[in-house]
């Protein structure tokens, strides 16, 4: 019996691709536009001194995704469903619209990145950015949205390009795997500002929302739980891999020479070791790629927790009419970023990096959900948090929430 | 129109205005095609322990208070009761199933009332106004924009808890398949799981080869394989041939390992064809008659095998070489006497439109489009009759989101 047959290339790369885990799909889907730009500003502008900050949260990352498959794997649902099952309306409410902003801020940084991707060629944000959100509306409406989504993960693979550029640069590891044990501080708002987005960019509220859904739309048995669980430890791991090589490779080149990222074409230049000419054309194909993969997932993601919390129907099969409440989110996930990218002489850099900040404000209150719910006999029957989990987990919320205190007291007190 | 959302919370008081604790749960008895009535309070004393109040000794149901009949030592308290639906628990905020409107919704409130002189559960709000009620945000909408959409408690199904085969309404049972596997589909697979074994096989079998080929997968392996196995049997034949590509070889083999052996062949023997052509799509379950056979042993031979058929349109003649000669409509045969012989009635293979196992979906519809059938039989290379597609299958392959 044959059981794959003889069929187009594309529906084999389709196979080829469904094999690859939530693990590793959601952590590749973390080198966005927030995630590229906040990573190269944080080693451009502090060298290798948050390394420290990305080595621990590599472990926040892979735990807390750890809790989001097994509590996929329990209640066979989405994070939005499991919240309004158990948490009541108020606090769902109150977890949708956390949600809502950090995505909305998300994407905002998106459109923001197909902007400053663009702008290296010299193309006004006013033309691509209305076209390209025109696109994601299009596809996503009479396309293949799976489709789609795996053709832009598959491009975004494109950063082992900064892994190859890490060797090329020649940086000094030594440095870096010292960097990588110390604890480095400065208490000052630029640095607290780019560490909280460097925090909120690699663990987000919507990849916990993203990565349980995915456990339930995929199917995934409880028998898989033991190999999934080491696919997402690898997917942090790999992701982070890739966010070190950005910061050495910015701290090599940037740093070093003092320049500091005021927009895309600044970013770009870490790459010239390897691609010398050519780094700005690539930066900016890896910028948009992984900006419209953002672009596409986010609105949609939304969308679907916001109806599966509050029982409206959804997906792209309903009708306008029975689904408005569906595409009404996705349009206005699309239309209120779109605007915002739009106002005159907005940096973008800045908003890539302050939308990070907000998933990174925003972060530990979602994950007291998640923490409230996985640690609940009632719904997890034996697969409750362990120790160390519960460890893990309470040093990331404590730790978002003292440099957020800290940040807040500084802006207040006047920085240095 | 009182809602629970409104008394949850609220003070619970004796006759003498001792306050008892607070209201926390509100159970009911719920019988499919009634309203559900209150039988218990569920109510957490000053002492933080939870206690069962016989609905008997409430004297009012208010949005503030809660007053009871007699004074708080005179109530006999229930113990835990079983066979009882938890309001709170079980239905507030938890998927539903609107029978009526066949779709899956999430309960924002419930709406109580009396009916025939009983504390019942009347409706279920689902509607958006049922959401600023709870989240106390009301006075946002007060032209009452948003209108209240209520559903008839008769016509809904709730599915957390235990779902048995009694506690199912029958309208729910009477559904068209296509609207269960909608509905299955947007529960979460728990409920989903449980839904389908609540249903007869037969039922079941019809809602599985409706749903989403990714979801018959899942929803297969966690049926488990004694469930799943009954529920396999009762598919038709090209059915299982798709479902079965589904599944790694090994897991294949174990479902068909539950079939009966000329099945099983069957099955194989589809599984061979490609997805989009005539092969692929057909059935293989179909009725074939002798030449000779008189139009009296056809009907006979229908009425033996209808029970495993699907549908039945046509019944086909094929000689003792296992040549297919042609078809008889059932008109014809309703229509023909009794004694007639099927070599008098059938219409020659040569002046129809037949199809190939080999030929592709384009123009398979062509054809059948061509020559208005509703079904066409498949010819293989022999001249032996292979299967039937018919005008379903085509239309799945040309609608596939519907």
């Amino acid at each position: 019996m044959r059981y794959i047959k003889n069929s187009s290339w594309y529906i084999r790369l389709a196979f080829i691709l469904s094999v690859i885990g939530p693990g590793i799909i959601a952590a590749n889907a973390d080198n966005d536009a927030g995630g590229i730009t906040t990573y190269s500003i944080a080693g451009a502008h502090f060298g290798t001194k948050m390394l420290w900050v990305l080595f621990l949260i590599t472990f926040s990352l892979a735990i807390t995704q750890e809790m989001g498959v097994r509590i996929g794997l329990v209640t066979r649902q989405g994070l939005a469903g499991v919240i309004r099952e158990n948490f009541g309306l108020r606090l769902t409410a109150f977890a949708m619209i956390l949600m809502l902003i950090a995505n909305i801020g998300t994407i905002t940084a998106e459109f923001a990145g197909v902007a400053a991707a663009f702008s290296i060629f010299g193309w006004s944000k006013y033309l691509v950015v209305p076209i390209s959100a025109l696109a994601v509306w299009f596809i996503l409406y009479k396309g293949s949205f799976k489709t789609t989504q795996k053709i832009f993960l598959l491009f975004s693979f494109f950063y082992i390009v900064y892994i190859v550029n890490g060797f090329v640069v020649g940086p000094d590891f030594g440095q870096a795997a010292k960097s990588l044990i110390t604890p480095t501080i400065e208490w000052t708002m630029p640095f607290l500002v780019t560490m909280i987005a460097l925090i909120g960019t690699t663990i987000t509220p919507w990849g916990q929302f993203f990565i349980q859904s995915y456990v339930v739309d995929k199917g995934l048995e409880a028998k898989h739980y033991r190999i999934e669980r080491w696919e997402v430890f690898f997917g942090a791991f790999v992701t982070n891999i890739v966010s070190f090589f950005i910061i050495i490779s910015t701290a090599a080149t940037l740093y070093k020479h003092g320049i500091h990222i005021t927009d895309a074409s600044d970013a770009a230049r870490a790459l010239e070791p390897l691609a010398g000419q050519l780094a700005q054309i690539l930066f900016a194909f890896g910028l948009f790629v992984a900006s419209m993969l953002g672009a596409f997932i986010l609105p949609t993601a939304t969308a679907y927790a916001f109806c599966e919390a509050f029982g409206w129907e959804s997906g792209f099969d309903t009708t306008w009419k029975s689904g408005k409440t569906f595409y009404g989110i996705i349009l206005a996930c699309i239309v209120v970023p779109v605007i915002i990218v739009l106002i005159p002489k907005i940096s973008l850099i800045k908003i890539m990096v302050l939308s990070q900040d907000i998933n990174g404000i925003l972060l530990p209150f979602i994950l007291l959900f998640v923490m409230k719910i996985i640690n609940d006999r009632r719904i997890m029957g034996e697969h409750v948090n362990k120790p160390i989990g519960n460890i893990i987990s309470w040093l990331t919320i404590v730790g978002i929430l003292v440099a957020t205190a800290a940040l807040l007291v500084i802006s207040f007190i006047g920085y240095y | 129109m009182l809602y629970l959302s409104q008394i949850l919370g609220g003070r619970v008081e004796d006759s003498a205005d001792q306050v008892v604790g607070r209201l926390k749960d509100i159970l009911v008895e719920s019988k499919p095609g009634n309203y559900a009535r209150i039988v218990f309070l569920l109510v957490k004393s000053k002492k933080g322990e939870d206690i069962f109040i016989p609905y008997e000794y409430v004297e009012s149901l208010g949005r503030q208070t809660v007053d009871l009949k007699n004074i708080f030592d005179k109530i006999n308290l229930a113990p835990t009761p079983s066979r009882c639906i938890y309001l709170s628990r079980d239905i507030l905020d938890q998927q539903i199933v609107d029978v009526d409107g066949a779709r899956v919704v999430r309960v924002n409130d419930l709406s109580l009332g009396i009916f025939e002189d009983q504390m019942c559960v009347l409706g279920v709000d689902v509607s958006f106004r049922g959401i600023l009620r709870r989240l106390g945000v009301a006075w946002l909408d007060p032209f009452r924009l948003v209108s209240v959409h209520l559903v008839d408690w008769r016509k809904v199904q709730p599915v957390k808890g235990a779902l048995k085969l009694d506690t199912i309404s029958s309208d729910l049972r009477k559904l068209h398949p296509a609207d269960l596997a909608n509905i299955i589909e947007d529960l979460n697979l728990h409920h989903g799981t449980k839904l389908v074994n609540s249903l007869e096989s037969r039922e079941a079998a019809k809602v599985l080869e409706e749903l989403n080929p990714h979801l018959q997968k899942i929803l297969i392996k966690h049926l488990g394989p004694a469930k799943a196995g009954r529920i396999i049997e009762k598919m038709s034949t090209d059915e299982i041939a798709d479902l079965m590509q589904l599944f790694s070889q090994k897991e294949a083999q174990k479902y068909l390992s539950l079939l009966q052996d000329s099945r099983v062949e069957k099955v194989t023997k589809l599984i061979k064809y490609e997805d989009d052509t005539a092969g692929g799509l057909m059935n293989t379950d179909f009725i074939s008659g002798h030449p000779d056979w008189t139009v009296a042993q056809m009907i006979e031979e229908i009425r033996k095998y209808s029970p495993d058929m699907r549908s039945i349109t046509f019944v086909y003649v094929v000689d003792n070489f296992g040549k297919f000669l042609g078809p008889v409509s059932l008109r014809n045969l309703l229509l023909a006497d009794n004694k007639e012989k099927l070599k008098e009635l059938y219409k020659s293979a040569d002046r129809l439109a037949t199809l190939r196992p080999d030929y592709p979906l384009d123009k398979v519809v062509n054809l059948m489009t061509k020559y208005d059938l509703y079904s066409a039989a498949v010819i293989s290379h022999d001249g032996k009759i292979a299967g039937v597609v018919t005008i379903d299958d085509v239309m799945r392959c040309l609608a596939p989101k519907a």
